[in-house]
């Protein structure tokens, strides 16, 4: 009975096994066909429209249309990036409403999941139209995946002489040009809240080296009850580019470009790691370890340390604080030392080859060189134009100041903890030579010998 | 129609034939093929997302693949193998591993012990107690990763205040290299203690209670009856567990990944899975990463290797 049972079953199951397959090849079949005469009608379908009225009118509409969607990987996914990023879009969908764009903002933290997801999707050979990236030496990442846009945008729009020439080399790599410059960033700054060097009794205006900032903070030290001076730890690059601020301070320009360029000065990175560890040692805050810079840059919008060195992405920070103005409650100094250099920083849109939308891409590469552009994003975002015929008045005091410096000062260092000065895997070096050997306890021997094996290889 | 034919064919055909075709129609209806779309499916999956990935993962480690492009596999050797073994990094992270996954499970399992054995006397509010003990595990790592930052802080986190009340100075949890492992260490305990509090917990109330009375009976001291007589029969309990936070200190990437937002986790924390992850995605050294994947893989087996076999040795698998 049981088993009559059981066979029965199994027989049950495979005629619905059975009625399974021919129903699933069946509707493969149909599938199939289905697609064929799909395909077909709509062949037909769009030969037809092609001679109709439809494309007429899109014709008049405007000159170009749009096959492909625009779709552009950046890192600006809060704060002052976000609010330029968005001005950057929405003057860019003014000028070009009908083409279709796809902004994605990947992450927050200084690029990581950013450049990840770009590595990615190059690799996997699934490239997006165009992405944020560092030009320069940064660019070797992508080496072999990157599209020219020498003549369809530089040429074209003539951007070799708008802009700036050193941002037009830092655009070239082996022999194309895959990237348009967006805005530039100033890397030697101090920032400092007047009301505690006024307390301290420190004039800013006389602090022009090293030693006579250490003297500075030393007074702040004893004089308030401030911490002198905030820094953030949690990542190494911050103490890469106060270091790299130190050495061109004390040992010139010259000492610098020797060491991103591979010859380093030992004595010379030794003394500027000494008077950083001076730095780190008396005069940061306690939790400078667990904190990013945006969180050391509220220390000095809340009075709780004096000065801060970074890039002057800090200005978007401190501008959003209204009741903390430049000139009244912070103001700015190059870093000590470094008095008529800009250290250079570059912002730029890059396009990598194989590209989904070539069209588009190159539309809205011309468009980010254009003044446009440059303005829309460059107020919000902190960061000065690239291109030498804007009006500074259209850009904020500060931001004209730097603007003014950037178009004529007596040199123009590239950083190295942003990826112009070396290639990704040196600055990855030189990162980790201060990870590992300068996070407390502070042993500059071991650093140095990190960091010169870092650019010697 | 198609059945007549059939019919008609048979009777036509020779001997051999009749032979062939019984045995096509044997082999279709023997278990193995009609059982084929319950267990086939699953298999090929399978193969081509773990292990075909897997596999995939060995031959990129054998070449030099890095950068964009596609892997040359036309020169294979162990040469990042050797590289990854004669480099300090990797060294230092294996070791963090390995001291991640032996003290966090040791502290784990017999802190766990500890609040079962509390539990289980009966003590007023135990299920509610349970219950508070077990919260942390159904957090995410992303969330405790961030609690914890906040708590680490030297200047206002909470641990630091406890420290200073007692007159200590204040400690450097996550920026002291020396210390930052331990920290780690303790904040995963917190997060997964509860687990085996529970796994233990469930083992002590299998236990029947005339054994506690016996021992009583008999003299024995309430730690020599736990010593001798219950830990031992919890031996179950503990293997089990160990098995899962062991499998969880191996994928403490998460934690350290959302404790700094960057795939450079605190000095003195780095593991291999961070490592390979920043290899890899930082400076896209494929074949290098893939190199430390399956050494890493190769000690996650090293832990689950001696458990598959214990319980072969038990009959259950």
């Amino acid at each position: 009975m049981a088993e009559h049972g059981c066979s029965d079953e199994s027989v049950n199951r495979r005629k619905y096994l059975k009625a399974l397959s021919v129903g699933a090849a069946a509707g493969l079949a149909g599938c199939t066909g289905g697609g064929g005469s799909e395909t077909e009608a709509t062949e037909s379908g769009s030969g037809s429209d092609g001679s109709g009225g439809d494309t007429e009118t899109g014709g008049d509409n405007s000159g170009s249309t749009w096959d492909s969607e625009l779709e552009v990987l950046h890192g600006w996914a809060g704060g002052d990036g976000e609010a330029a990023v968005t001005a950057l879009i929405e003057a860019f969908e003014e000028e070009h409403p009908e083409m279709d764009t796809n902004f994605q903002a990947v992450g927050a933290s200084a690029n990581v999941n950013l450049n990840a997801t770009i590595l990615r999707r190059l690799a996997n050979n699934n490239p997006m139209s165009s992405f944020a990236n560092w030009p320069g030496k940064n660019l070797e990442r992508y080496s072999g995946a990157l599209m020219d846009l020498e003549a369809d945008v530089w040429d074209a729009e003539g951007f070799k002489d708008t802009m700036q020439s050193r941002a037009v080399e830092l655009c070239k790599f082996n022999d194309k040009m895959p990237a348009v410059p967006i805005g530039s960033h100033r890397m030697n700054n101090l920032f400092y809240n007047t009301a505690v060097f006024e307390e301290a009794g420190i004039d800013a205006s006389s602090l022009d080296s090293v030693d006579a900032l250490l003297d500075a903070l030393e007074t702040i030290d004893q004089n308030t009850d401030v911490t002198p001076m905030a820094q953030a730890m949690v990542a190494p690059w911050t103490n890469l580019q106060l270091w790299a601020q130190i050495l061109t301070s004390q040992s010139g320009v010259e000492a610098y470009m020797n060491f991103i360029e591979g010859n380093p000065d030992r004595a010379a990175v030794v003394e500027a790691l000494e008077a950083l560890k001076t730095i780190n040692e008396n005069y940061i805050t306690a939790d400078a370890s667990s904190i990013s810079f945006t969180t050391a840059g509220q220390k000095v919008i809340s009075g709780k340390a004096a000065t801060i060195h970074q890039g002057n992405w800090v200005y978007g920070m401190f501008r959003a604080d209204d009741s903390f103005n430049y000139k009244e409650q912070w103001d700015w100094i190059p870093f000590p030392g470094t008095e008529g250099i800009y250290f250079y920083h570059v912002d730029s849109i890059v396009a990598p080859s194989n590209n989904p939308s070539r069209e588009e891409t190159v539309a809205w590469q011309k468009f980010v060189g254009s003044k446009k552009a440059q303005i829309a994003f460059n107020n919000p975002k902190g960061s000065v134009p690239l291109r030498t015929d804007i009006d500074p008045s259209e850009l904020t005091d500060f931001l004209a100041m730097t603007y003014e410096d950037l178009t004529d000062s007596e040199a123009y260092p590239p950083t190295i903890a942003h990826g112009l000065a070396v290639t990704p895997k040196t600055m990855g070096a030189c990162k980790t030579a201060f990870g590992d050997n300068f996070m407390g306890p502070f042993k500059v021997e071991a650093t140095a010998d990190a960091l010169i094996e870092a650019v010697s290889e | 129609m198609a059945t007549h034919d059939n019919t008609e064919h048979v009777s036509d055909a020779t001997d051999e034939a009749v032979g062939w075709e019984s045995k096509l129609q044997y082999f279709l209806n023997s278990d193995f093929v009609r059982s084929a779309p319950y267990w086939g499916i699953p298999f090929v999956l399978m193969s081509i997302a773990v292990y075909g990935g897997i596999g995939y993962n060995f031959a990129i480690s054998f070449t030099d693949y890095e950068g964009l492009g596609t892997p040359d596999y036309s020169v294979l050797d162990l040469e990042m193998y050797a590289q990854a073994l004669s480099s300090d990094a990797f060294i230092a992270a294996a070791q963090n591993n390995l001291v991640l996954l032996v003290g966090f499970t040791t502290i784990c399992l017999v802190l766990g012990l500890f609040l079962a054995i509390l539990l289980d006397h009966g003590i007023r509010f135990s299920e509610k107690f349970q219950t508070v003990y077990l919260l942390p595990m159904s957090l995410s790592f992303v969330v405790t990763a961030q609690l914890w930052l906040w708590m680490f802080n030297v200047e206002s986190g909470i641990l630091n205040l406890v420290v200073t009340t007692l007159g200590f100075n204040p400690v450097d949890w996550l920026g002291n290299p020396s210390i930052a492992l331990g920290a780690v260490i303790f904040a995963l305990i917190w997060q997964f203690s509860g687990y085996t509090m529970v796994v233990y917990l469930a083992g002590l109330q299998s236990i029947p209670d005339d054994q506690f009375e016996a021992a009583r009976v008999d003299g024995a001291s309430i730690t020599r009856t736990y010593l001798r007589i219950i830990v031992p029969q919890l031996k179950e309990a503990s293997v089990s567990a160990a098995v899962v936070l062991m499998v969880f200190a191996l994928k403490a990437f998460t934690f350290l990944y959302a404790l700094v937002g960057r795939y450079r986790p605190p000095n003195g924390t780095d593991i291999l899975a961070t490592l390979m992850v920043r290899r890899a995605f930082k400076f896209g050294e494929w074949a290098y990463s893939a190199a430390i994947a399956t050494m890493l893989l190769i000690m996650a087996l090293g832990v689950i290797g001696p458990y598959l076999y214990y319980q072969y040795k038990q009959g259950s698998l």
